[in-house]
């Protein structure tokens, strides 16, 4: 080793780890984006008019929307879409995902063991 | 060992003083011996300890690392049964038939946690080499203080993870046998310890294929009845139960509009936008923090196999996760369609599912045998990573040394029993439900192990100091969480199941703030981690 290198996410060094990190930076995005972005969305498209009563866990009763929107009301595949979102298609995003960042590093890693 | 057990008892008698954890059904079956599931679940028992002893394991290498030979499809199923509890079996669909969407964070948390973990772990770990999450927070982090903690970390994530595992072996076992429920644990804890003792993990391992096999049949068979006699698309009923979703919410097929219960697919029916991030969020840092899960990855011997594994075992364990809510879905629809006559209980809501629908019922057997499988694997992976914490991390690295192959050995196989017989004394009186207590054992991976993780391989600068603080604000943290009492502020914004929501973030910061303090890392640190980072070995 050279010298002194310090490892850090935000500062990758070597050309292999700052274009894997570039991809894992794309990829966390991505699954943050989705995963929580929805139900930021389902909370913000809520209908105001539609609220339930809640019962907090420290006995006090709250009055929330209950998140009904156009995204609940919508049926795909028989399922309010929300839930056919969340059950099904984000684990298949996830599948996705994963086989997108092994296909990447794989060919990153083949790239640099020929050189 | 003595003191992990007063650790365990000490901690679950405040937990029942506390009154954290409401009381429920855990009896199903009095006194009926059911034959057609009796005879199925023990000739599944003879085949798992035949399994297990056919691929016996021959000295200590193979017990912890099975040799370093498992497949790319045969290591994802070995993760996927390793991963699919009886919480994923029982659990889940039992609490999204209470909480309805609500529920459904622990369908993505426990999923989604894999991208995690495959990006900004999976394939650095396998090129570190290690074979136990200690032996990597000892050599990363130079300290024997702070591989001692993390081997008790370890221990204790297992034993809290069982305890869940053996609630539902014992649940269904009283389902088939009758017995009660006590008695049910106490012959679970036996079988459980004789196969994971007879075959080490190499057994374990191949087990582990088995039972995964045995878990997608069990789990997708009984499902094509269920929805074809309830009127639902049976062909592929992952699909046909959206429909049975919208009815239960709206009205149809037999429900009035005022039987119709729409806070079972309202997502702010049940609880707070807040508090399902809270807990999906830690499920999902658990995932990549719980050492039984990281430990997987050196059993393979090539990086990309590391890492195409993750691949592999989440779509086995995504097989799973798409059929657990249509149980929790045709059971409510069967119950506001007034169907009565049927002892249900929310962790064994799967196999009442069958029962709810009218089914024969060996249909329910199937179900209750899939569950105990699923357990049964689940436990075998947690045995061995609790036992292995002991006999290598704190017996052999720091106690002795100098120690033989056979002793060593040994000590496994104590740990083992000890492990084995103190989870089963705390399973007597189960604090929670199984999706519940397997999120605690999530939280406690989440606020130690993935900061640890994170930090120690991607931040050169992380020092000693910074582990060991960081591990005992992180326990401090989850503790904390199970002992505030239920109704106060504190438990409101951070339950039990979703510590890490305030974990995570605090220990990160905690370890930053104290590595600046303290000295930096030797060059060799840096040096190995660069290595970590870039193929060029």
């Amino acid at each position: 080793m050279e010298k002194d290198i310090n490892i850090n996410f935000f500062k990758p060094v070597g050309e292999f780890m700052t274009r894997d990190v570039k991809m894992k930076r794309l990829i966390i995005a991505i699954w943050a984006v989705f995963t929580y972005g929805f139900l930021l969305l389902l909370k913000l498209v809520a209908e105001p008019e539609s609220t339930v009563e809640v019962t907090l866990s420290t006995g006090e009763v709250i009055t929330q929307v209950s998140g009904k929107s156009f995204l609940t009301e919508t049926q795909f595949l028989g399922f309010p879409f929300h839930y056919w979102y969340s059950a099904q298609f984000l684990i298949l995003l996830f599948i996705f995902l994963c086989w997108w960042y092994c296909k990447f590093i794989d060919k990153l890693e083949a790239e640099f063991s020929s050189k | 060992m003595k003191r992990m057990l007063q650790w365990g008892l000490s901690l679950y008698f405040v937990l029942v003083a506390g009154n954290v954890f409401a009381k429920e059904n855990l009896s199903l079956n009095e006194g009926e011996v059911r034959v057609f599931p009796a005879i199925l679940m023990i000739s599944l028992l003879i085949l798992f300890i035949l399994v297990g002893v056919f691929s016996k394991a021959k000295d200590t290498e193979d017990y912890w690392a099975a040799g370093r030979g498992v497949g790319q499809l045969g290591g994802g199923m070995a993760i996927a049964s390793n991963w699919m509890s009886a919480a994923s079996y029982l659990g889940m669909a039992g609490l999204i038939y209470l909480k309805g969407y609500s529920a459904m964070a622990y369908i993505v948390g426990w999923t989604g946690g894999y991208v995690l973990l495959l990006v900004l772990m999976a394939g650095q770990i396998r090129r570190y080499g290690k074979y136990t999450a200690p032996d990597f927070v000892g050599d990363r982090y130079y300290s024997t203080a702070a591989r001692l903690m993390s081997a008790l970390i370890v221990i204790l994530i297992s034993f809290v993870y069982a305890v869940g595992q053996y609630k539902g072996i014992g649940m269904m076992f009283n389902w088939i046998f009758g017995i009660n429920y006590e008695l049910s644990v106490i012959i679970g804890t036996g079988v459980v310890l004789a196969y994971v003792l007879i075959s080490g993990m190499l057994g374990a391992t191949k087990n582990m294929q088995v039972q995964y096999v045995v878990i997608v049949i069990t789990f997708f068979l009984p499902l094509f009845f269920i929805a074809n006699k309830l009127g639902y698309f049976s062909a592929v009923p992952q699909i046909g139960y959206g429909a049975a979703v919208w009815d239960i919410g709206h009205g149809g097929n037999g429900i009035s509009a005022a039987a119709a219960d729409p806070s079972f697919y309202l997502p702010f029916a049940n609880n707070t936008a807040y508090h399902w991030f809270a807990l999906c969020i830690t499920l999902m840092l658990g995932t990549a923090g719980l050492p039984h899960v990281i430990g997987r990855f050196y059993l393979v011997p090539r990086v990309s196999d590391a890492r195409w594994q993750v691949v592999w075992g989440l779509f086995c364990i995504a097989l799973v996760y798409w059929t657990a809510p249509c149980y929790a879905a045709f059971a409510k629809f069967s119950n506001i369609a007034g169907v009565t006559g049927v002892t249900i209980s929310p962790d064994a809501i799967v196999v009442n599912a069958a029962e709810l629908a009218g089914l024969p019922q060996w249909f329910s057997g199937f179900l209750a045998a899939g569950g105990v499988s699923a357990a049964f694997s689940t436990v075998g992976g947690l045995l061995m990573a609790g036992s292995s914490a002991f006999a290598h991390d704190i017996y052999f690295r720091v106690l002795k040394p100098n120690a033989t192959e056979e002793s060593k050995m040994k000590v496994a196989r104590g740990g083992t029993i000890i492990l084995g017989v103190a989870i089963a004394v705390i399973a007597m009186n189960p604090p929670a439900f199984i999706a519940q207590i397997t999120a605690v054992a999530f939280a406690l991976g989440a606020n130690t192990f993935f900061p640890m993780f994170l930090l120690g391989i991607w931040w050169s600068r992380t020092t000693k100091e910074a582990a060991i603080v960081g591990m005992i604000v992180g326990m401090t943290v989850t503790f904390g969480s199970m002992l505030a009492p239920k109704t106060s502020l504190f438990a409101y914004y951070v339950p039990f199941t979703s510590s890490a929501i305030l974990g995570v973030p605090l220990v990160l910061t905690t370890m930053i703030i104290v590595s600046l303090l303290t000295k930096e890392p030797s060059a060799e640190i840096k040096e190995l981690l660069y290595r970590v980072h870039n193929d060029e070995a």
